[in-house]
């Protein structure tokens, strides 16, 4: 068990008086405080599932009324047949019988509404806690500016869904269970005590020798589970890789050869199940012993206490019949919430690995872009009629100890194309970026149309500019939405726009040609596309935003062939006319368009290359 | 459900022996469990009316019986689990190859691969719940309900009618949880948090993209509506299964309070002596138990129908499957005279359905032995589905492909991919050794033949570097290797095959120039006699191929270079 794993367990069983300091009126979203570590529950959230397990616990209590009631009746049986006078089947001699087994259905009535409820109640709380952590990592990952580095897609979607899914068992089941072994075997133990207390010590003796035996085979269960979830992790590897190469294994006809690898990772994965499970099976095979002795040896000492044989460990008076089946209907009892509970105790495990997992992941997000106080800011940004002058104004830009830009100076009239080259790392991306308010300068100022590039103004900035980056993204779903995203604020775009956007980027033919045109669904799911064709259709995507003044492109043609570039070359030329305009390129096809040319190479030391238009 | 009635079938077919010993470990401990109670409550209510008459009671033999039972019992229950896990997951690890088998055999290629990694793992760990907790419990629940009903009847009436009353109520409580089992619900949280997982990568991957297009807030927003959704959905599941366990809870008591008062009554009608009464109501305590144990699996049953349909529809032969092997088939082409003709395209159409334009149209050329034919054009004219298409990855709309003079509709699977060997743009290296990866093209090559490849392929000298040799495991978590890198194992792959065409489908694209000319003068000084259809835009390429085929304009002009 990590020290992450044990403040989040305390925290979520937490005592009254071992709460967590908190904020005053921070609310009960634990979305809102960041403050704790994700995904442990919050004050409300603990007490409920605390309140869940005593619910459960009291549940459990009632068959100590209803254990009495049966003893009751059998003991009132068992008189009538040893004195068989007053023994006739009259109604009046039966309405004590009745009477307890209605007493016992009432109560199994009352059993199963606390049931349902705790139950509820503590999914309840379990899904609470769930979606604060998803929203959570949401909200950094929004916050977070979109320049920085950040964790894998694929790592941060794995946290979001399964991790977060891991929670829900824990404290679900855990924690009420946990709450039910602490009160119900001792509260079984009072009740037993008057009636024998030599049958309340032996459970007590017995109680807590089950803990111990628990403990040393869950040493070894823990060992051979975090072995068991490697050989899982190993599995999905060599299944999803297999699967990814399918079409590969096609070509070359080896499919019945991977048969063979797949089906042995299959059986090593059975056999580690199997030996996982061995020493599960025995850790509940110890319990059920218990359970099993428990009743065989009430039953043989409750007997011979009956038959005199025996007449030590109740009080000084003979052990009753009702009393001593009162005591045998208890003792298996005494067992359960420990069943229960070595049962949940698999999603403890489960949940504490990924309480730790997703500590670790948040812990890896960059600090977030905008303050509170920035974003309540309300601003407009205005651009002018052809396009906003851009400036930089002596600005540097470091990662980290790097410096990217050093004191650059910058300035780009309204209506005017800028283009960018210089080797990789030269900073063309980086300056782009800056303009779009992705890195904040560490000194000097960008201004756009004037305004300095506060957050707030890059944001809206955004939503009003035509961009194509180096790798463009298109996300899951149509062509069609994919392309209306470039629709900017309060614009209305028809298909007929979308086609001529496409047209414009040399598109139209690619997207006439699949299954169903502007409806073809992208993605993995989908339909997939090559490079070029993506760069193509993110093209008429930012085509699509007409009403934009600002177009900046990093690499427009980069793996295109020949004669699509030239196309995208076409549609870019048309589309800085009456646009502030910035491409950063290799290509000597753009680079011979008109426009202001800069080597950022040789830039070092502000030295502005001007070139003839 | 007959989805999951047919998985049960196909579950006993495969070993009906540890089918039928799981079944019958799982009677031991019930029994076992019931006679306990029984006779512990059969000998303290004995000893109870010994000890108020005098009347003598051998106590040896039910106090034996009691402890004997109590270890029966335990035992039983390990062995029943190690027997039934184990009958469980040897079927489904075998079940696993078998989807597998099934993925491979059918044209998957329009799927997610996570979603197919999910039919492999998340539904396959979601059936073991059939055999487990219901197959199981069914057969135990109708065993030890038919052997109650036989001591009941031969007891007071009222005994019976309350027994069978109870039984009745469960058995009721289980059709109604069949019928209610909806696979709506579970198909609305899987594809939820499918949602999740897919927008969530989206966000990620491309938050400098939403930043400017839409704003990832609305995607955010997206992502926070389907885990409310997965969890109404989910609650449904609980709730359920909340419910069915709280109304089994209550019978199960009803049924002790009712055994209870018809035993009372009849032992005062002196019907019955006290000692088998407090046995009947006592085993009548741990009968909920026994039936509780199916209760877990019905809960279940909506995910686990799900992932039975699912399992069955990629078991089953479907029609629609492309790779049909051609040799079943009787029309097959009269063995055209081969006059060196390796491949010969005669006006092929090809469009994807429901498209506005189609992608190819009356395409003819012919590829002779050695000769090398480089398709060229711009960006989607349809290069890649020639490709495809000369390697049945996809089948004409109309026209006819002829290898070597055959239909290649009608080619053997086996015998197609011995002729035609593929280089792809992304070769796929899979995650295993340097030498596994070689032998998927030729899996009796020494390794001699696969250094000689290698060194063909201008890699050797890489791969020798690492102290494992050919036994380096490439890929993640092993050896490193860059794009080009990469594409040279896939180039030696290619040199273990001996095939009569090569397909290579810009085998060289994102290589340097360097790189380019090096591999592409390897392959063409050990092509040999195999006719090479190279798609291809780059110069270096088109000046390889002694002719080329433009597509652009969408007719079939050969321009002899």
């Amino acid at each position: 068990m990590t020290s992450r794993g044990e403040r989040g367990d305390k925290q979520s069983m937490a005592k009254g008086n071992t709460k967590r300091v908190r904020i005053p009126g921070a609310s009960a979203t634990t979305a809102d405080a960041a403050d704790g570590p994700i995904g442990v529950p919050d004050d409300a959230c603990a007490k409920a599932l605390r309140r869940a397990g005593l619910l459960l616990a009291f549940a459990d209590l009632i068959w100590i009324a209803q254990a009495g009631l049966i003893a009751f009746a059998a003991a009132l049986l068992l008189q009538s047949f040893l004195d068989p006078a007053s023994a006739d089947v009259s109604l009046e001699s039966s309405v004590p019988v009745l009477a307890a087994g209605f007493g016992v259905i009432a109560l199994a009535l009352v059993r199963m509404v606390l049931q349902t409820v705790g139950m509820n109640a503590a999914r309840r709380a379990a899904r609470s806690v769930q979606s604060a952590a998803r929203t959570r990592l949401l909200r950094a990952a929004v916050e977070v500016s979109p320049a920085a580095a950040f964790p894998s897609s694929g790592a941060f979607a794995a946290h979001l869904t399964e991790q977060v899914d891991l929670l829900g068992p824990y404290y679900q089941n855990y924690v009420p269970q946990m709450m039910r072994v602490k009160v119900v075997p001792l509260v079984i133990v009072v009740a037993v005590l008057p009636v024998s207390w030599i049958a309340a010590l032996i459970l007590l003796i017995c109680g807590p020798l089950i803990p111990i035996f628990m403990a040393l085979i869950g040493m070894r269960a823990k060992k051979a589970s975090a072995h068991q979830q490697n050989e899982l992790t190993r599995l999905s590897g060599t299944l999803l890789d297999r699967i990814r190469g399918l079409e590969t294994l096609t070509l070359f006809g080896a499919l019945d050869r991977t048969l063979e690898s797949v089906d042995n990772a299959g059986e090593r994965f059975r056999s580690g199940t199997m030996s996982v499970l061995k020493i599960a099976f025995l850790s509940s095979t110890v319990l059920e012993l218990f359970s099993a002795l428990g009743i065989a040896f009430a039953a043989v000492y409750i007997g011979f206490s009956l038959l005199g044989d025996i007449s030590i460990g109740t009080w000084g008076t003979p052990l009753t019949y009702g009393g001593g089946l009162f005591v045998l209907l208890l003792a298996p009892e005494f067992f359960a919430p420990l069943r229960g509970f070595a049962a949940a105790y698999h999603d403890r495990a489960a949940g504490l690995a990924a309480l730790e997992s997703l500590a670790s992941l948040e812990d890896s997000f960059p600090a977030p872009e905008t303050s509170d106080a920035e974003k309540s800011e309300a601003v407009t940004f205005h651009v002018g009629g052809s396009g906003p002058t851009i400036r930089f104004e002596d600005v540097s830009i470091r990662f980290g100890e790097r410096s990217v830009l050093d004191g650059l100076k910058l300035d780009i009239p309204p209506g005017q194309t800028l283009f960018l080259f210089g080797p990789s790392g030269s900073g063309k991306t980086t300056l782009i970026d800056c303009i779009l308010g992705f890195h904040p300068p560490a000194g000097g100022a960008v201004t756009v149309g004037g305004q300095e590039l506060t957050p707030a103004i890059a944001k809206q900035l955004r939503q009003s500019a035509m961009w194509l980056g180096q790798s463009p993204r298109l996300f899951h779903g149509s062509i069609k939405a994919n392309l209306m995203r470039g629709a900017g604020p309060g614009e209305t775009v028809g298909d007929d726009d979308l086609w001529a956007a496409l047209r414009l980027a040399g598109a139209e033919g690619l997207v006439r040609g699949l299954p169903r045109g502007l409806g073809t669904q992208l993605g993995e799911d989908g339909f997939g596309l090559s490079v070029g064709e993506i760069r193509r259709i993110a093209l008429a995507r930012a085509a699509v935003r007409k009403s934009a003044k600002l177009l900046l492109a990093d690499e427009p043609t980069a793996g295109l062939d020949d004669e699509t570039a030239a196309d995208v070359i076409s549609g870019l030329q048309m589309l800085c006319a009456g646009r502030t305009a910035v491409i950063a390129t290799h290509n000597p096809a753009i680079l011979a368009l008109p426009g202001q040319k800069i080597d950022l190479a040789r830039l070092a030391g502000m030295k502005m290359m001007e070139t003839a238009g | 459900m007959n989805a999951v009635l047919s998985f049960v079938s196909r579950h006993f077919r495969h070993n009906r022996l540890s089918f039928c010993l799981g079944i019958a470990a799982a009677l031991v401990p019930a029994i076992s469990g019931l006679l306990l109670l029984g006779v512990a409550g059969w000998f303290i209510t004995a000893a109870g009316v010994a000890g108020a008459t005098g009347v003598f009671l051998n106590i040896f033999v039910p106090s034996a019986m009691i402890r004997a039972l109590a270890i029966l019992r335990t035992a039983g229950r390990y062995g029943e689990r190690m027997l039934t896990h184990d009958a469980t997951f040897r079927y489904l690890a075998d079940l696993r190859t078998k989807l597998f088998a099934a993925m491979a055999s059918r044209s998957l290629s329009g799927q997610r691969s996570g979603l197919l990694l999910n039919r492999l793992t998340i539904d396959i760990s979601a059936l073991d719940g059939v055999y487990l907790r219901l197959v199981v419990p069914f057969v135990v629940i109708s065993t030890v309900s038919l052997a109650a009903l036989a001591v009941w009847l031969s007891m007071p009436a009222i005994v019976f009618a309350a027994g069978a009353v109870c039984l009745g109520g469960w058995f009721g409580l289980a059709v109604h949880a069949v019928r209610s089992a909806d696979k709506k619900i579970a198909r609305r949280a899987d594809a939820a948090n499918e949602a999740m997982r897919l927008r969530a990568t989206d966000m990620v991957a491309g938050r400098r993209d939403l930043a400017v297009f839409g704003g990832l807030e609305p995607v955010a927003e997206t992502i926070r509506r389907a885990d409310e959704t997965q969890g109404a959905a989910e609650d449904l599941e609980d709730r359920r299964a909340v419910r069915l366990t709280g109304f089994s809870a209550v019978l199960g008591q009803i049924f002790v309070a009712l055994m209870l008062v018809v035993v009372s009554l009849s032992v005062m009608a002196n019907d019955m002596s006290p000692g088998l009464g407090i046995a009947l109501v006592l085993a009548a305590i741990a009968v909920p138990e026994i039936i509780g144990s199916i209760l877990p699996g019905l809960a279940k049953l909506p995910r686990i129908a799900l992932a039975a349909d699912r399992t069955n529809t990629l078991l089953a032969p479907s029609q629609s499957d492309v790779r049909l092997p051609g040799a079943q088939r009787t029309d097959n082409n009269h063995g055209a005279p081969v006059t060196g003709s390796i491949l010969k395209f005669e006006t092929v159409s090809f469009g994807y359905p429901g498209a506005e334009r189609t992608v190819l149209e009356n395409l003819s050329f012919e590829l002779s032995e050695k000769q090398t034919l480089a398709i060229a054009g711009r960006s989607g004219c349809g290069k890649s589905t020639v490709a495809a298409l000369a390697s049945r990855m996809l089948v004409p709309g109309d026209g006819r492909i002829l290898l070597n003079g055959q239909d290649l509709a009608d080619v053997p699977e086996a015998e197609l991919r011995s002729r035609v060997t593929v280089l792809s743009q992304r070769p796929h290296l899979f995650n295993d050794t340097v030498g596994a990866n070689l032998r998927i093209a030729n899996p009796t090559a020494s390794d001699t033949e696969l250094w000689i490849a290698l060194a063909q392929a201008a890699i050797a000298q890489r791969i020798s570097e690492s102290p494992d040799g050919l036994d380096t495991v490439i890929g993640e978590g092993g050896l490193g290797l860059s794009g080009g890198e990469q594409r040279r194992i896939a180039l030696a792959r290619a040199f273990l095959t001996n095939p009569d065409l090569f397909i290579l489908d810009e085998m060289t694209e994102g290589l340097d120039t360097a790189t380019t000319i090096d591999v592409l003068e390897r392959f063409f000084s050990f092509r040999g006699r195999a006719a090479v259809l190279m798609i291809a835009h780059k110069r270096i390429e088109l000046e390889a191929a002694g002719s080329v085929l433009f597509l652009n304009q969408r007719k079939a002009d050969l321009a002899a270079e």
